[in-house]
């Protein structure tokens, strides 16, 4: 093995042998250094990598002849390539590559899966590489594709891609990763073999950055100094994220530190560093799969993968909230065969999407590919806004306005001016319009429930309301108190008037008030029938004369009516009635000496209505009128 | 030939025109392929003249060869211009070979979109009196519940019709004013916006109350459309009349909008979700400018500014990003419409 200095910053050239090595001795697929960007600090990024899984279509140049390795080390080469290729964004793929390059339909979904690894980085704590590079510690991932993605971010494409098995640990710098499409429970005799391999002197694993830890008990240990060492030292830090319930080896409770044999705890929900929940979530029911997997009871990914979901529009999923957690296998067969039946293109997008979340410069949105040259829309230009064609001078939102302003009155001049004009019963509804901010909701809602039962206590004092919306009640009771205020009005007036009428006409009455006593405290009546009684005995003695209609009062309740044809009288009379008023107003008409010979009589509401119809006895009106006024 | 097709259509390398005899403004694009061909979708363009005589005719799209195709007996006339258009959402492709479109005017119409015909399927009205009746500024249909449809009017109502039955299920007073836009959110969940510079969301298994999200700032306001988005109910987005900015609300914060987009140069004149993505917005005004909006988890502080944009050759009026095809985003300004590949 090369005796190369380990420099932190670059590559070695021989590190790719190593791989090679490795990985070739252990029979894993893939194996790839992660090492610190120079170009960003703090991210781990693709150091360099070797291929050693399944291929699909092997393209070589017919006149090269190549032993096994370097076939292989070729292949790694043109997996490279071809992913430069792809991120320079380029989609017509015969554009100027040698003739044996691959092109994306050449490669096995494990290939794809170590080409897409080069496109990511790692902050440091973040995924795998990153915890692995922060904690300084190996970690060893079985069921990398039931992972939690907050754990192995690559946990969906580990799935597609049947990558059951990811090793990390620390190595110069950077990080070491080993991968395999076989699942291989946790061994880490099988690290210490590969560092052996990798090491020939004893290096110390150093970082160069402080790195935040959380929760480990994490100096900076130098595991490889002496494998021995490592043994006892590790004891309480090495972690497998470890999901799978039936494998015995799991311990799936906690931290057991004290047995330096047992390197395994389960990793709770680590947090910090990998990709923040964001508050635009999805109700993904798909991601709800791995929380069937996960020991954890911890929630479902709450991952957003935006472009993920639009690149694969498996017909209509249904959004249920929190329903209908589907079958793994279901699930699986969807995805794979979803990205089956799309053509390549799609199938790079499609797999690249699904891991990137947007950050990479690589998909901004699968359809918002602005060095796409198929896309009509121009990337905003952050400080050169467009300048709009024309000035603005018309009404903003004109045709807007329009279609809601205008055109519905277009339709019909005559439009109701409230709902209840068109005919609208209580089938129409009228919620309460509840304002959820503040504090104000409860104490508005108690003096909107107190205006609804006054209200109601309204409706039932007022008559002649038959309908329950407010502005009816509140009119009704308007039109109610007018009405009631008028009738006092008059009554007051009437009561007024009478009295009035009364003081004057008293004293020259007098006299006649005598024959009118009877008739009690109708005081109205009397008037009426002094009056009367007076031009009775004035006209006694011109019976042949006609006598007009005696006036009477508008808008009282008492009038009298008198008129005369010949010798025929026609009273009409009301006054209210009382007990014994009919027989009083008899007597006085045969005191009067009227003969009638017709009376109809009826009461209505205390009133009574008289018509009589009697003659004139001649001979004993004189006598009267003696008797009385001589 | 009786079967005439007119091909009508501005290639370019990535948007189709179309341009119509008269002003377009509302604008429908089915959800379900074309009956002729499974590869062309088809579109609903309304006309806006002042005049009782206004057309809808139908066209259709073929994304492979960029053209847009009209058929002469695809079209009828509608009183005065609609207000809006609306294909049937999710419509099962099997139930038949027609498809369900909806007008609303002064009343809610349906017609079928048969091969090379439109038949009048029915005029929901629910005026109790011929002589009144109250016109519709615009409606949604539910795409979870898909006999339902929803109508906002001028005279402060929201109508839920029953269109399977032809009858309506319920009706609300929703506002002191006029509603001008209303929006599905889930079954029996929607929202509207009004003359009075509110967004209240209403349920329909409790129609005593209602809730006031947002109201504008400066008060009576009005708010002129509303879009909620489909792929996260809890955001919806507004616009309010003369203004520039696209207001974002998450309905479990009231009052506050978590965002207000406001990259325009003038007002707004329609807003859109994204049909496939939660996080994409798109909006269109008076200054001729299409923008996509990407909506971060954080905003910077100098406000959001939009993922790309797309200017067109005078104010775009109408806006729409069908779930069908969630590559193109049509737009219509003056008599044009033109499909822009995302």
């Amino acid at each position: 093995m090369g005796t190369g200095v380990q420099n932190q910053e670059s590559v070695p050239k021989n590190l790719k042998k190593q791989l090679a090595l490795a990985v070739r001795n252990i029979q894993w697929s893939y194996a790839i250094f992660w090492s610190i960007s120079t170009r960003q600090p703090g991210v781990l990024e693709w150091g360099d990598g070797y291929y050693n899984g399944d291929i699909k279509t092997r393209k070589t140049v017919q006149a090269v002849e190549l032993n096994a390795d370097q076939l292989d080390l070729q292949r790694s080469e043109q997996l490279k390539e071809l992913y430069e290729f792809l991120s320079s964004g380029q989609t017509s793929p015969q554009a100027r590559r040698p003739s044996a390059a691959l092109s994306p339909e050449d490669l096995t979904d494990t290939e794809w899966y170590y080409l897409v690894c080069m496109s990511f980085v790692f902050n440091i704590d973040q995924g795998l590489p990153g915890r692995t590079l922060s904690s300084g510690q190996p970690v060893w991932l079985c069921n990398a594709h039931c992972a939690e993605s907050k754990v192995f971010s690559r946990s969906l494409l580990a799935k597609v891609c049947a990558v059951l098995t990811v090793v990390c640990f620390p190595f110069s710098g950077g990080v070491i990763e080993l991968g395999v499409t076989d699942l291989v429970l946790e061994d880490f005799s099988l690290v210490l073999w590969i560092k052996t391999l990798f090491l020939d002197s004893p290096q110390p694993i150093v970082s160069n950055k402080p790195i935040p830890v959380s929760g480990n008990k994490n100096d900076l240990v130098c595991p490889s100094l002496d494998p021995l060492i490592i043994d006892t030292e590790l004891s309480p830090i090495l972690g497998c994220e470890h999901l799978e319930t039936a494998s015995p080896d799991v311990s799936p409770d906690g931290l057991e530190p004290n047995q330096p044999g047992e390197y395994s705890f389960l990793v709770q929900g680590i947090d910090g560093g990998a990709s923040q929940v964001q508050s635009w979530q999805f109700m993904d029911v798909e991601f709800s799969n791995y929380a069937h997997h996960s020991l954890n009871s911890s929630d479902c990914i709450s991952q957003t993968f935006v472009d993920h979901r639009s690149i694969i529009p498996l017909g209509q999923e249904e959004k249920d909230n929190g329903n209908g957690l589907q079958d793994v296998d279901e699930c699986n067969q969807t995805k794979l065969s979803s990205f089956g039946l799309q053509n390549d293109d799609l199938h790079f997008h499609a797999v690249l999407s699904v891991i990137l979340k947007g950050s990479h410069p690589l998909i901004l949105g699968p359809q918002f590919q602005n060095s796409n040259k198929e896309s009509s829309f121009f990337s905003w230009l952050k400080n050169g806004l467009v300048k709009p064609q024309k000035a603005r001078d018309g009404t903003p939102q004109k045709l807007l306005k329009m279609i809601l302003f205008s055109v519905p009155h277009m339709h019909d001049r005559r439009l109701p001016e409230s709902p209840e004009a068109n005919g609208f019963t209580d089938a129409v509804w009228r919620p309460e319009a509840d304002d959820i901010c503040g504090n104000h909701a409860l104490p508005e809602r108690k003096r909107r429930e107190k205006i609804n039962d006054r209200l109601m206590i309204l409706k039932s004092i007022v008559p002649a309301n038959s309908k329950a919306d407010k502005v009816s009640i509140l009119d009704s009771t308007i039109d109610y108190l007018q009405d009631l205020e008028r009738r006092v009005a008059e009554l007051e007036s009437c009561r007024e008037l009478t009295e009035l009428e009364t003081r004057t006409k008293r004293k020259p009455l007098d006299h006649v008030e005598r024959t009118s006593d009877n008739y009690g405290n109708n005081k109205t009546t009397n008037v009426k029938k002094s009056s009367f009684s007076k031009r009775k005995t004035r006209d006694a003695d011109e019976v042949d004369e006609e006598i007009d209609h005696v006036a009477s009062k508008d808008g009282s309740t008492d009038n009298i009516t008198v008129s005369m044809n010949k010798n025929d009288f026609l009273i009409v009379l009301k006054c209210p009635w009382r007990e014994g008023v009919l027989l009083e107003i008899m007597d006085a008409l045969s005191i009067l000496s009227l003969d009638c010979h017709s009376v109809q009589s009826f009461t209505n509401g205390g009133l009574l209505s008289l018509t009589i119809k009697s003659k004139v006895v001649i001979r004993n009106i004189r006598k009267h009128f003696k008797s009385n006024f001589c | 030939m009786e079967n005439s097709t007119q091909e009508s259509h501005l290639r370019s390398d990535n948007s189709v025109t179309y341009e119509s005899p008269y002003t377009v403004y509302a604008m429908a694009v089915s959800s379900t392929p074309s009956p002729t061909n499974l590869n062309h979708q088809s579109i609903a363009l309304g006309s806006f003249l002042e005049d009782y005589n206004n057309r809808v005719d139908i066209i259709a799209f073929d994304p492979d060869t960029l053209s847009v195709k009209t058929h002469p007996t695809l079209s009828f006339y509608h009183p005065y211009p609609p207000t809006k258009l609306m294909f049937q959402p999710n419509r099962k492709s099997s139930s038949s070979s027609s498809d369900l479109l909806a007008s609303s005017g002064e009343y809610l119409r349906l017609w079928e979109v048969r091969e090379s015909s439109i038949e009048p399927l029915s005029v929901l009205n629910n005026s109790k009196t011929s002589e009144f009746c109250a016109p519709l500024t615009s409606f949604d249909w539910n795409d979870v519940e898909p006999k339902r449809i929803g109508t906002s009017s001028i005279d402060t109502t929201c109508t839920i019709w029953d269109i399977e039955k032809g009858v309506v299920e319920t009706q609300l007073i929703a506002h002191d004013k006029e509603v001008y836009d209303i929006a599905w959110g889930e079954a029996r969940v929607f929202a509207s916006v009004s003359a009075d510079g509110s967004v209240r969301i209403f349920d329909l298994r409790d129609k005593e109350h209602s809730t006031i999200i947002y109201e504008s700032p400066q008060p009576d306001t009005p708010l002129l459309r509303l879009a909620w988005n489909k792929q996260d109910l809890k955001y919806m987005a507004t616009i309010q009349m003369d203004s520039n900015k696209v207001v974002i609300l998450d309905i479990r914060s009231p009052t506050m909008p978590v965002a207000e987009l406001e990259r325009h140069q003038a007002s707004v004149n329609a807003i859109t979700w994204a049909p496939q993505s939660s996080k994409h917005i798109c909006s269109a005004g008076d200054d001729t400018q299409a923008f996509i909006w990407e909506l971060p988890t954080v905003a910077g502080p100098n406000g959001i500014d939009p993922l790309c944009v797309y200017s067109a050759g005078s104010e775009i009026n109408q806006l729409q990003w069908s779930a069908a095809q969630p590559d193109w985003i049509a737009i219509a300004f003056s008599n044009k419409m033109q499909l822009l590949k995302v």
